[in-house]
């Protein structure tokens, strides 16, 4: 395999808050490679979309890195994402530049005011040395590879004339209009109906065939994640549990939570009117999260005395396949 | 009031719906005339017998909250009736009833909601939430109002000590038990269902849809869930009827609607969700276009602009919704010739 694109290392993003500290990425660490799908997945508070806003510098205060590296392969030299300044020049070239964002609410992501056509002019033109005129011919450009019917018509539009399924095609126009090495994808499609689901998982994966970007898709559906992704890493409580290529996640899993969750998920394949098995408990608050392994109250395979004091660390369990569980790691070894 | 169960014959669905129509006025210019209607419901039917669950499915705008919203009487509907068998053994049509007898009714009609974090009042115990219902009704003093709220509490999973509690204190999962718990206070007999699992984690919605599942055992209660997820659909479901822009496009038990579909936008519907299998990754069939504007209905079948199988009787007439298999019912011109595509299970 090439050298990754982009290299997360150890990231450890807090937030400072008065009720105490929440530990929201406490320990990420995985590769994104060009032309692949990495999933990022994980239940509400696993830190997911703050591992995404802390590769793009965008975590606001109270929020802060506090610890860790993000390295971006640039044409020669790879960088520390960690060590810019987030307002800074560079920061700013990168972001909308060598990685775009795709979020889930595009209402939220246009201005009301501006035009769909203006506001893409706007990005590129922030990066790419371009005029007004060949900028909006670019912009028509990318609508229409994104699908955008009668794109020259489109372009004038707000993006509150658009369907739900039209402004995220648009939006995506616009995360690539730069030419992105990177496209993070966070929860691209949890706002929209199954059937546009299907129309926009099949557009990402049409642009990545022909543009070769690396894609980062952050979300909770994990029939998305099976869908989508080469690799996948399953996050809790702000730690990768477990982490390795997409057929071994659904196949072999090797850590209780992924294992867990799996089972747990209602599948379209079931026999119908089937009790499903169950995770026990529920995902802790940030402010109370357990010592230890995050997950070891609600584990099967909890081993008092070991899981309740250290956190285990992310060890290879098979070829290209990691977990963080002590099940894995025999006693001599911790610490 | 379980005594008579599966004994004799019965006698009648619990809810029969005949014809179900929702339309929104459209207004226009100075003097807000009327230029046309959105229609949300468009001569719905279905029925729900006692004990069982039917689910409505569709995507968003296709009428299945409206619908329910209609059952309830939260709004009036336009046209049709809604037949409720009621505890006493009468039919009465919610549809037309006049308010002052709605009341009464309510009791045996119960809702739980989509969203655990915005239906619980903050700043009230979860004893004042659960006995809301009572009080509203004058059932019981406050004394037995206590231990029905621990009975209530205990049934839902959740511990009678948290009933001193606000709602900020529990997770989302919680925080829908305390929705079920609470919808469940009066005995009603039919539980409607608006998406109660969508809000809430992947690990925390198998635990609420067992729940509900052995609720439904236990208190033979009759549910009408309404839902976008087609494998939380299946979980829950006897019977699922399929809506798109304020119709039923088919209605048939679970196993044959998920294996055998008949119509063409229920196929695409099964295709389209995404399967937590990577070796399963699916020649997915993917609709072009989008949901029609209810305010702009095509002409003949709605789905036809999507339908890869349509036709030219698609086009200018609207199919009728006909029996095709015991219990099977498809609105399409091409139900006897297609061959369509189900999922496993």
């Amino acid at each position: 395999m090439q050298r990754p694109i982009l290299r997360v290392r150890d990231l450890r993003t807090y937030f400072f808050q008065d009720e105490g500290t929440v530990k929201a990425v406490d320990g990420a660490s995985f590769d994104v490679h060009a032309g692949r799908t990495l999933g990022l997945v994980g239940e509400s508070g696993c830190g997911k979309s703050v591992t995404a806003r802390s590769i793009l510098r965008l975590v606001e205060r109270p929020g802060r890195i506090v610890g860790g590296e993000i390295w971006l392969r640039g044409a020669e030299e790879e960088q520390d994402l960690v060590r810019l300044d987030p307002a800074g020049r560079a920061m700013r070239a990168i972001r909308g530049g060598d990685i775009g964002l795709v979020f889930q609410e595009p209402m939220t992501s246009f201005s009301p005011v501006h035009t769909i056509g203006d506001q893409m002019v706007e990005t590129i033109r922030l990066h790419q040395r371009v005029g007004r005129r060949e900028a909006r011919a670019r912009a028509i450009d990318m609508l229409h590879r994104v699908g955008v019917p009668r794109p020259e018509r489109r372009v004038d539009e707000y993006a509150f004339q658009l369907s739900g399924g039209l402004r995220q095609r648009a939006m995506i126009a616009l995360a690539l209009s730069c030419g992105p090495r990177i496209l993070i994808a966070d929860e691209p499609t949890t706002a929209l109906d199954v059937t546009t689901q299907a129309q926009i998982l099949d557009l990402l994966r049409e642009l990545q065939a022909r543009e070769g970007m690396a894609i980062l898709l952050i979300t909770h559906n994990l029939g998305v994640v099976a869908e989508m992704c080469d690799e996948v890493v399953v996050m809790y409580l702000g730690r990768v549990v477990e982490a390795g290529p997409v057929d071994a996640i659904f196949h072999a899993p090797r850590h209780p939570y992924t294992r867990a969750l799996l089972r747990s998920i209602p599948s379209i394949q079931a026999p119908p009117r089937t009790r499903l098995p169950t995770i026990t408990g529920s995902i802790p608050h940030p402010y109370t999260r357990p010592a230890g392994c995050p997950f070891h109250p609600r584990c099967l395979e909890f081993m008092a005395g070991r899981c309740d004091r250290e956190p285990p660390r992310l060890l290879p369990v098979a070829d290209g396949q990691a977990a963080s569980c002590f099940l894995y790691q025999p006693s001599g070894v911790a610490g | 009031m379980t005594g008579g169960a599966g004994v004799g014959t019965p006698p009648g669905p619990l809810l029969d719906v005949r014809g179900l129509r929702k339309l929104y006025p459209i207004h226009r210019g100075f003097l807000r005339r009327v230029v046309g209607h959105v229609r949300a419901v468009d001569g719905v039917s279905f029925h729900v017998d006692e004990g069982e669950t039917l689910s409505l499915v569709g995507e968003s705008g296709c009428g299945k909250t409206t619908t329910a919203r209609c059952i309830l009487r939260a709004i009036t509907p336009t046209a049709g009736e809604i037949r409720f068998r009621t505890g006493e053994g009468a039919v009465v049509d919610v549809a037309t009833l006049p308010k002052a007898r709605l009341r009464p009714l309510r009791r045996q009609m119960q809702m739980i909601f989509q969203d655990p974090f915005s239906s619980l009042n903050p700043r009230r115990t979860l004893l004042d939430i659960v006995a809301e219902p009572l009080v509203a009704n004058g059932v019981g003093d406050r004394r037995e109002r206590v231990e029905r709220v621990a009975e209530l509490l205990r049934l839902v999973g959740l511990r009678p000590e948290y009933m001193r509690r606000y709602p900020h204190a529990f997770s989302g999962g919680q925080r829908q038990r305390v929705g079920i718990a609470r919808a469940l206070a009066l005995h009603p007999r039919l539980v409607v269902a608006d998406e109660p699992v969508s809000a809430l984690d992947v690990s925390v919605q198998a635990q609420i849809l067992n729940l509900m599942l052995d609720l439904q055992a236990e208190l033979r209660l009759t549910y009408l869930f309404v839902a976008h997820d087609l494998s939380v659909v299946k979980h829950v479901s006897d019977r699922v009827a399929v809506m798109y822009v304020g119709r039923i496009v088919e209605t048939a038990p679970t196993a044959a609607l998920f294996a055998t579909p008949r119509h063409p936008y229920t196929e695409a519907l099964l295709s389209a969700v995404p399967t937590p299998d990577p070796r399963l990754r699916a020649r997915r069939i993917v609709l072009t276009g989008e949901v029609a504007d209810p305010a702009h209905p095509p002409a003949g079948c709605a789905f036809h602009p999507r339908c890869p199988y349509a036709v030219d009787a698609c086009r200018e007439e609207a199919p009728a919704l006909i029996e095709v298999a015991p219990g099977h019912r498809v609105s399409c011109h091409r139900a006897g010739e297609l061959r369509l595509r189900g999922v496993g299970g």
